[in-house]
């Protein structure tokens, strides 16, 4: 009997041990030591808030007993150091007016210094990416996404404000980066890109290259839009 | 005299299983190495390639001389103005590499994982399968051993039964094993050992998530897009240099391109960790789903709804971390904290986020420190008056007169500027 009992027992420790030193599988996240200190109580970004208790529909605000929460800012803020709303709306567009764009004038200076480096910096990433880093149509992706324009062969047609409007609302098969750069960032690639846009001033066959290839290319865009 | 013999017996094989349990820490060495290498130099540098760097493995023979590359690390800036070899190398990759902190023993670690680097096994191959072998060896290694121990230590006591017998001496009938108090101890010591340290690393382990690899929503491959399509981190993440959260995108800006892109047809097969092949087209229609994209009209004509994408990297809520003052500021890689995230199909935790992780880097980064002769650098750290006068090349002497400095600051660490006290991250 004795003898049965020492067994269960390092049989018993033995088991322990062997399912403890299981390792957790590399989907589950764990446990913490103090979870009121780990998990916030606050609302933190990307946290779901609980649908008995926040609204994020604007008509239920200060109606019912829900909390109106949709991370929006304030209608009629603005954030410190952020410019003036652009004055276009989408629609602005409409028979290739662009009336509003047009006679809105960019409030950035020229670039100069730093500014320039890191306006360029901003291009290479969200622009570059397709339009390749000196406007080239050379980005990495510019094939696979397909119909890229080549920004410098139009842009010397297009007032600042309209360039304002395309990249924050998009055209044809370019999306609105509105979410990716601030409206400052957004006049201050404008100016980058008028610096871009001299080069082929400099030598008059590139540009006349560039302008050779420029229409082709705005014609394959258009078709995209026709569809 | 039998007393001493079976204490001394007892000891031996709790001596020898203490080793055989040891054995295993070897690993130990190239684990540093490896991390090191991670850490400092895996940005720049491939064991077994060309990056923007040349590949570390070899890099001893190549050079001048065996000591040339412990000398290179902690001296580039001198050197790349003064040695041969180093203004060769600097004329052929065009940019100058990063100046380093290192001890000796660490740079060794590094240059001897880059010479014993052997390229994992393609995926589905079974990865991991090495480091599980390993283990399963050595366990068998043990347990044989462990056997062997037993065996001998049975034909022992059964020899001197027999010489005793012989002898004429009596002896009472041998007790069994697992009734045999010097066994029992040892089994209850290795228990309690092997317990204990399980048991201190579950604990240490509480709250830490190194290698959690969630399965999200949609297969979404960081190889595919910031490997193959050179996409920058920050165009997808671009809240990384302005908040404290680096932002996961919204389904617009994967629509800037997937618009467009309604196909997978680049050339790396996608595969989940386990090897299960995944369609990247599927995938990319589960996202037209989300977003309320008709691809064949080209409108969004249907209600979208946000993705839900199970975050991995999470630190708890009295840690205060901030991204922008990492990418932004520190001008840290991404890398450095999240691995190699351009070659991660699937993502997981790379780091463990510890705070011993973070207080390391802090210890050995080094700020942009303002130059005030060259004025570059971080206009910033002007402020730090004393660490400038430190900096200075000469100072002025008990007697009043310039004297080189014999204490000169080379560079200020996150540390020295009051990245270890405990309020910048805790409040």
């Amino acid at each position: 009997m004795k003898r049965f009992k020492l067994f269960t027992a390092v049989a018993f420790v033995s088991a322990v041990v062997l399912l403890a030193s299981c390792g957790r599988s590399k989907d589950d996240p764990g446990r913490v030591y103090m979870p009121d200190m780990a998990y916030s109580r606050a609302v933190e970004s990307y946290a779901l808030l609980d649908s008995a208790k926040f609204t994020n529909d604007p008509a239920r605000l200060g109606k019912d007993e829900f909390i109106f929460y949709n991370s929006k800012p304030v209608e009629g803020t603005m954030r410190v150091g952020e410019l003036e709303p652009f004055a276009a709306p989408l629609e602005d567009s409409a028979g290739g007016l662009y009336t509003i764009s047009n006679a809105t004038k960019n409030p950035m200076p020229p670039l100069t210094g730093q500014d320039s480096v890191e306006t360029a910096r901003l291009f290479n990433i969200y622009c570059g990416v397709c339009h390749g880093p000196k406007a080239g149509n050379n980005g990495p992706v510019s094939t696979k996404v397909g119909g890229v324009k080549n920004i410098v062969a139009t842009s010397p047609t297009y007032s600042d404000g309209r360039l304002f409007h395309v990249i924050t609302y998009g055209q044809g098969n370019m999306g609105s980066y509105a979410s990716q750069l601030s409206r400052k960032q957004r006049w201050m690639i404008i100016q980058y890109i008028r610096t871009l846009e001299e080069k082929p001033a400099a030598g008059s066959t590139t540009s006349v290259a560039v302008a050779a290839t420029g229409p082709s290319v705005v014609k394959a865009d258009s078709t995209k839009k026709a569809n | 005299m039998s007393r001493y013999r079976k204490f001394f017996q007892t000891s031996l094989v709790s001596v020898l299983l203490i080793v055989i349990f040891s054995f295993s820490n070897s690993a130990v060495l190239a684990a540093t190495g490896e991390e090191l290498f991670k850490a400092n130099c895996a940005a720049c540098h491939k064991p077994d390639a060309d990056m923007t760097g040349p590949m570390l493995k070899g890099a001893r023979e190549r050079a001048p001389n065996p000591e040339w590359a412990y000398k290179w690390v902690n001296n580039v800036n001198t050197m790349v103005e003064t040695d041969p070899y180093a203004k060769k190398l600097l004329a052929t990759w065009g940019s100058k590499m990063t100046q380093f902190n290192l001890p000796k023993d660490d740079i060794k670690a590094i240059l001897d994982y880059a010479d014993a680097y052997t390229p994992p096994p393609p995926p589905g191959g079974g990865t991991g399968a090495p480091a599980q072998d390993n283990s399963l060896l050595f366990g068998i290694l043990t347990l044989i051993l462990a056997v062997v121990a037993f065996i001998l230590l049975q034909v022992n006591s059964s020899l001197k039964k027999l010489s005793d017998e012989k002898d004429g001496v009596f002896r009472s009938e041998p007790v069994p094993f697992y009734r045999n108090k010097a066994y029992l101890m040892t089994a209850v010591i290795v228990l309690f050992c092997f317990a204990g340290y399980k048991t201190t690393n579950a604990l240490i382990g509480l709250g830490r998530m190194k290698d959690y690899q969630p399965k999200q929503p949609i297969y979404y491959s960081h190889k595919v897009h910031a490997g193959t399509n050179q996409i920058n981190c920050l165009y997808c993440h671009s809240g990384a240099q302005d908040s404290k959260f680096s932002n996961i995108p919204s389904v617009n800006v994967c629509m800037n391109c997937h618009k467009s892109i309604n196909k997978y047809e680049g050339p790396d097969e996608l595969k989940l960790e386990d090897g299960t092949a995944v369609n990247g087209t599927a995938e990319i229609q589960k996202l037209y789903d989300y977003a309320g994209w008709n691809p064949a009209s080209k409108k969004y004509d249907k209600p979208g709804k946000p993705i839900e994408w199970v975050k991995i990297h999470n630190l708890p809520d009295h840690v205060y971390f901030n991204h922008s003052q990492h990418v932004k500021v520190g001008k840290q890689q991404c890398q450095t904290c999240h691995g190699e995230i351009q070659e991660m199909g699937e993502v997981k935790q790379f780091s463990d986020l510890s705070m011993g992780w973070c207080i390391n880097c802090h210890r050995e980064s080094k700020v942009d420190f303002y130059n005030t002769k060259t004025g570059e650098g971080n206009k910033f750290y002007s402020i730090y008056e004393k660490f400038h006068d430190e900096m200075a090349d000469s100072v002025r002497n008990k007697n009043g007169k310039m004297v080189e400095n014999p204490h000169r600051l080379d560079s200020v660490t996150v540390e020295k500027i009051g990245g270890t006290e405990c309020q910048k991250c805790h409040y």
